[in-house]
């Protein structure tokens, strides 16, 4: 195998965007060139990531292609596919084909039709170069140019009209406004990842300094080193939190989830590819990355002080995910707009993510490398099944959407009656979303919950069951409502079904969904065998699901509870919103969690107003420093000068009068010294 | 690895040729269009000169053991004069000369209209030739400030940019351009003048003005033991002229009025240029002389460099005029360069003079774009006015954009070089223990946040939301779009060819760290 096909899998989308960039410049304004060059271009990178994907997995050997950069400070361009990144290029790239398909048809006529396909493919190579580096600085590279195509994107309609906002126009809490323009929601969007990838530079600086690499095969063998030399100092704790605070702002992990929310300002194949299946799964890419290094190196450096301060990290990862996938999940339930559900359960899975690594991680008192692979292969397999069933969601969404001209699901309706390749297609993946079996879903969350199992993670466990059940509420409650029910508020829309281009990708995902889970056991396989072939994992994973009484329960609780929200929609006609009319209790409660238990306006008033009022202050500061040299000291200087000059203007009868004071005083002192 | 001389005085003529020309447009009282023309194209071809001399030299693998001018002068006692370039000043004479070359065509238009716009005012002042003639001398001078080697020929260049500035707000500025110059002289010139008592100590003491030996172009060394208990205060005298020039955190204050109003070609070179230079000073002259001096005050000097970056981040957010508040933002972009100098490692000062180069390439992106809209708006350069550009401008929207990301460090924008070498330096002095370690992260995150807030923040005012005043023009292939494209362009370039320009900045910063401490 050419090492060199490897680096192509990220350069063939940069190309597109290149000749894209051109094409723009030079004046051309057709769609067809733009959406032809990408679908090309991710195309190529899709089948290029298969073949050096499975290229990688049959033979067992990883590919590595390096070149030199910038040689000082270790920068290479290198890139390296081994079992992790082998899944996540091919994830990647198939699903950014199949939305970039979608786009073409979904974007058709926008006004912003050159731009919005120039950060799409800018935004897939990125992202393939993020799962792909092998040099830390590349990975970082790719890392912010996600970041910058999803800023872009997000802020797409830029011209803030208020049918691309998010959130319910006027709505407050605690007096800040909770209704966000699109160019609003990309400047949160980058300011909350910008804020965590500054302490994944310090992160990577202190490792740099340590190994003198920013290789991460050489940070990996150097592990022992570095992780004992933290941890004799007390430090690896820290260093590993700002190493990984990127990730966990990427992932949109508590409390940074805020901006993931009101990303939905984004055209919807944005939603569905950046803000659902691939973008802010980097951030768990990267603790996937790290884990076994982490891990192994805390084994190697054998010392105890490594493993409880890693034990300590990984348990502080783990109860970050539970926290998100339990808080999120909530806001879920309440919320009234078909986006923002699909966005509050995206960072809930992407909780169930990080539990299960964390809760991985955790087993390093143990030492127990299989059960550890067995937990990084479960977030993994999460992963993956997530990406495709929230991608075919959010692409429904976008067709919902369109239909009922609103993105309210109060507006939408009866759905079902309509399109029923679409009807089929969104309980898939909604099933999937809940986990019922034999979808993927349904294996990968019982196993990220037997990874917190088998750390004997008991919180973390119960809020990872609590969630499950959560999930399954507000995903019947979804489905019902908009293809189930006849809409609160009728529109003049009459909705149909969607066009071939945008019906046939989300129609894949959702079989896609449910072959996975049929075909488990082949899939178990593959995952375990990438978990093999993976950097400092090096060990097969257990992916199998036995039937034992704790899945049982899960199992449970979210069939009874899609039964019970079935049946209270359906069968009772419960009106929720005369509910919350009527009780004060539930509408405590009801605004608690619409408001997202207020999260966004604390972050706000202390940071936002607080450095507004900062701001404010240091500007008074600084009209005090301009008063002072440009005022102050003039006057002063003015002042002295005018009383020095009124010394001297020639009257000889007060130099006189100066000269006998001044002759007395003089005689004085002599007087006075020589009484003494 | 081999030291080059070359074959005929290039940074000579570089330094003369471009004053040669503005001299020829102003006695020629060049003032038809074709002729502006001639002349704006010619100071751009003569500015451009050292750039791509670095590029060839780069190629050829000797800006590492630097390239020295041939014609050298002694002075006796007061050392060498002479002109070089070597791996710490290349990003330097770099950023000068992109910088200098495109605004001087970017020039043509702006200023002609804004020399009309005066003269329909019913003011008297002087043309385009001057103009050039000013430009072009102030030009050249802060390319022979990067290129000295001795202090004496320092002051003069140091002088020689002070005076065309001056003349160049006073005669084209706006707002109250009388008053304003001559707040921007007067302060200059006090950090000027501290700053020479402090070279004629160094001078008298150590018996030469040299801070380079020429020819082997290695600095002159810790000169701390020649002049004993006198160190700390021809360093401080050094040091605070030099702040001034740079404008940190208390005696920044001139640095808003002069560059907000003086007419915006001169704001790009003042801005990211001029007051850069007195950062590469610190590093070229103060770190090697000085270093265990510089050590001492370290702990001072980060805080300082940290105050410096939040601050003027903060107050840039408060403010409302688009000049004034890339005025602060170079403020606070100083500190970055005063934060990696007061590391006080090769990484730190290596990372704060390619911040240098890229400084320029985003505020002259930055500034470039004020001046497209002053010129083409009517005047416009009220933020609260603006809103929505973004529709009428793309390009001019995503070059400002690329040009905050400079400022931010986001690649691919060379800023991603410089601040993880500021990063890397700085940690790699404050990283020994875990409250260090939490201590210098907090600072970071505060400082890093604060930049990429305001130019976010910023970004969205200007360009996004709906249009805020009446606005019926639409983006043109201007001269001034083409020029600010290209700049663009450069910081493209830049980013993607770092590897030679840090790998040389390395041989230069080991140079001055082992001969210093």
């Amino acid at each position: 195998m050419e090492p060199f096909l490897a680096s192509l899998i990220w350069l063939f989308p940069y190309f597109g965007a290149i000749l894209m960039a051109i094409l723009y410049i030079s004046g051309v304004k057709k769609e067809l060139p733009y959406s032809i060059t990408t679908a090309t271009s991710l195309f190529i990178a899709a089948l290029l990531a298969t073949i050096v994907g499975v290229h990688v997995l049959e033979s067992g050997k990883p590919v590595l292609d390096v070149h030199h950069w910038i040689p000082w400070i270790n920068v290479n361009v290198s890139t390296y596919i081994d079992g992790l990144s082998a899944i996540m290029t091919m994830l990647v790239s198939w699903l950014s084909f199949l939305i970039g398909v979608y786009s073409i048809e979904y974007m058709k006529g926008d006004w912003g039709y050159p731009r919005y396909f120039f950060f799409f493919s800018f935004f897939v190579g990125s992202m393939l170069l993020v799962v792909s580096a092998e040099n830390l600085l590349m990975l970082f590279i790719g890392w912010e140019g996600t970041g910058l195509a999803s800023y872009a994107l997000i802020g797409h309609w830029y011209t803030d009209e208020e049918e691309y906002w998010v959130g319910v126009p006027g709505r407050k809490a605690l007096g800040l406004p909770m209704y966000f323009e699109p160019s609003h929601s990309g400047l949160r969007a980058i300011m909350f990842t910008r804020f965590g990838d500054i302490g994944m530079l310090i992160g990577m600086a202190v490792i740099y300094h340590l190994t003198g690499t920013l290789s991460i095969r050489g940070i990996a063998s150097a592990a022992g080193g570095w992780s004992g030399a933290l941890a004799a100092k007390g430090m690896l704790t820290l260093v590993l939190i700002l190493l990984t605070l990127g990730a966990f702002a990427k992932s949109a992990q508590f409390p940074f989830h805020e901006w993931l929310v009101t990303a939905m300002t984004g055209p919807t194949p944005v939603s569905a590819l950046i803000h659902a299946a691939t973008m802010v799964k980097a951030g768990i890419y990267f603790v996937l990355r790290f884990a076994p290094i982490i891990f192994t190196g805390a084994l190697l450096s054998g010392s105890h002080l490594a493993i409880l301060q890693t034990r300590e990290y990984f348990l502080i990862v783990a109860g970050i995910g539970a926290v998100t996938a339990f808080i999120l999940a909530t806001m879920a339930l309440v919320s009234n707009e078909f986006k923002l559900i699909l966005a509050f359960s995206t960072a809930s899975q992407i909780g169930y993510m990080f539990l299960a690594a964390g809760a991985a991680g955790a087993i390093i008192a143990e030492a127990n490398k299989y059960l550890f692979a067995s937990g990084i292969a479960a977030s993994l397999a999460h992963l993956m099944s997530h990406a495709i069933f929230k991608a075919a969601l959010f692409l429904i969404s976008g067709w919902a959407l369109h239909v009922a001209h609103s993105r309210f699901i109060d507006k939408m309706g009866d759905y079902a009656k309509y399109m029923k390749i679409t009807a089929i297609s969104i309980w898939l993946a909604g099933l999937s979303l809940a986990g019922i079996p034999p979808l993927s879903g349904f294996f990968s969350k019982e196993l990220t919950l037997k990874a917190a199992e088998d750390a004997g993670l008991t919180w973390v466990y119960i809020l990872g069951a609590v969630t499950a059940i959560l999930t399954a509420a507000y995903t019947t409650r979804l489905i019902i409502r908009v293809f189930h029910m006849h809409p609160y508020e009728p529109s003049e829309h009459k909705p149909h079904e969607a066009p071939p281009l945008m019906l046939v990708p989300y129609t894949i995902l959702a079989l896609a969904a449910l072959t996975f889970g049929l075909a488990w056991k082949y899939m178990g396989r593959v995952l375990s065998r990438a978990s093999e072939l993976t950097l400092s994992l090096g060990s097969p994973a257990s992916l199998a699901i036995h039937l034992t009484s704790h899945v049982a329960m899960v199992l449970g609780g979210a069939l009874s509870t899609i039964g019970i929200v079935a049946a209270l929609y359906l069968a009772w006609h419960v009106n929720f919103r005369e509910l919350i009319k009527k009780s004060v209790a539930a509408r405590i409660t009801f605004n608690f969690l619409f408001d997202r238990w207020y999260i966004n306006s604390i972050i706000y008033l202390l940071f936002v107003v607080g450095f507004i009022g900062v701001s404010y202050m240091l500007w008074a500061v600084d009209f005090g420093i301009d008063w002072f040299y440009h005022i102050g000291l003039v006057v002063f200087a003015g002042v002295a000068s005018l009383a020095i000059r009124a010394l001297h203007r020639g009257r000889p009868e007060y130099y006189n009068a100066m000269y006998l004071i001044l002759t007395a005083l003089g005689l004085l002192l002599f007087v006075l010294e020589w009484l003494r | 690895m081999y030291k080059m001389e070359l074959g005929f005085p290039l940074w000579w003529i570089s330094v003369w040729l471009p004053v040669i020309v503005g001299l020829g447009a102003w006695l020629g009282e060049v003032e038809n269009k074709k002729a502006i023309k001639v002349v704006a194209v010619l100071s751009a071809l003569t500015l451009a000169i050292p750039g791509i001399a670095l590029i060839v030299l780069y190629a050829v693998g000797a800006v590492s053991q630097g390239v020295l001018d041939p014609w050298y002068l002694h002075l006796g006692n007061r050392g060498i004069v002479a002109l070089a370039v070597d791996g710490l000043s290349a990003p330097v004479v770099a950023g000068v000369s992109i910088v200098t070359s495109i605004v001087a065509v970017y020039s043509i238009k702006y200023m002609r209209t804004r020399i009309e716009e005066m003269r329909r005012e019913g003011e008297k002042v002087p043309g385009m030739g001057a103009y050039y003639f000013l430009y072009n001398t102030f030009s050249a001078a802060m390319l022979g400030l990067a290129l000295s080697t001795n202090l004496v020929e320092f002051y003069i260049f140091l002088e020689l940019t002070l005076i065309p500035s001056y003349l160049l707000i006073a005669y084209w500025g706006y707002g109250d351009r009388k008053r304003i110059s001559m707040l921007y002289f007067i302060w200059t010139h006090i950090g000027a003048v501290l700053f020479l008592t402090g070279i004629l100590y160094y001078g008298i003491k150590t018996g030469t003005f040299d801070y380079m030996l020429v020819p082997q172009l290695k600095p002159l060394g810790n000169i701390e033991g020649i002049l004993g208990t006198t160190a700390k205060f021809v360093a401080f005298l050094m040091m605070l002229g030099l702040m001034i020039k740079m404008a940190v955190f208390g005696v920044h204050m001139w640095l808003p009025y002069a560059h907000a109003e003086a007419p915006t070609p001169v704001s790009a070179l003042l801005s990211p240029n001029l007051i850069g230079l007195a950062g590469y000073a610190m590093a070229r002259i103060l770190v090697p002389a000085f270093p265990d001096v510089i050590i001492g005050w370290r702990n001072y000097l980060v805080f300082w460099a940290f105050l410096t970056i939040v601050y003027g981040g903060l107050v840039a957010l408060r403010q409302t005029d688009f000049k004034r508040f890339l005025a602060y933002s170079s403020v606070s972009q100083m500190g970055y360069l005063l934060l990696g100098i007061s590391s006080m490692t090769a990484l730190g000062i290596a990372g704060a003079m390619l911040h240098y180069l890229v400084h320029a390439i985003g505020k002259a992106i930055l500034f470039m774009t004020a001046g497209l809209f002053i010129t083409e708006l009517h005047g416009l350069r009220d933020i609260r006015k603006m809103g929505g550009m973004a529709k009428l401008y793309p390009l001019t929207a995503a070059a400002a954009l690329f040009g905050f990301m400079n400022l931010v460090g986001m690649p691919p924008s060379p800023g991603l070089w410089s601040e993880w070498l500021v990063i890397l330096g700085t940690t790699k002095v404050y990283s020994s223990s875990y409250g260090q370690l939490l201590l210098i992260s907090v600072a970071f995150l505060l400082a890093l946040s604060v930049s990429a807030a305001y130019s976010f923040v910023t970004m969205r005012k200007i360009f996004y939301g709906q249009l805020r005043s009446k606005i019926e023009k639409k983006e043109m292939r201007s001269i001034l779009l083409i020029t600010i494209l290209l700049v663009v362009a450069i910081g493209l370039i830049v980013f993607f060819a770092s590897g030679p320009i840090i790998g040389d900045l390395k041989a230069a910063t080991y140079k001055l760290m082992s001969l210093g401490g």
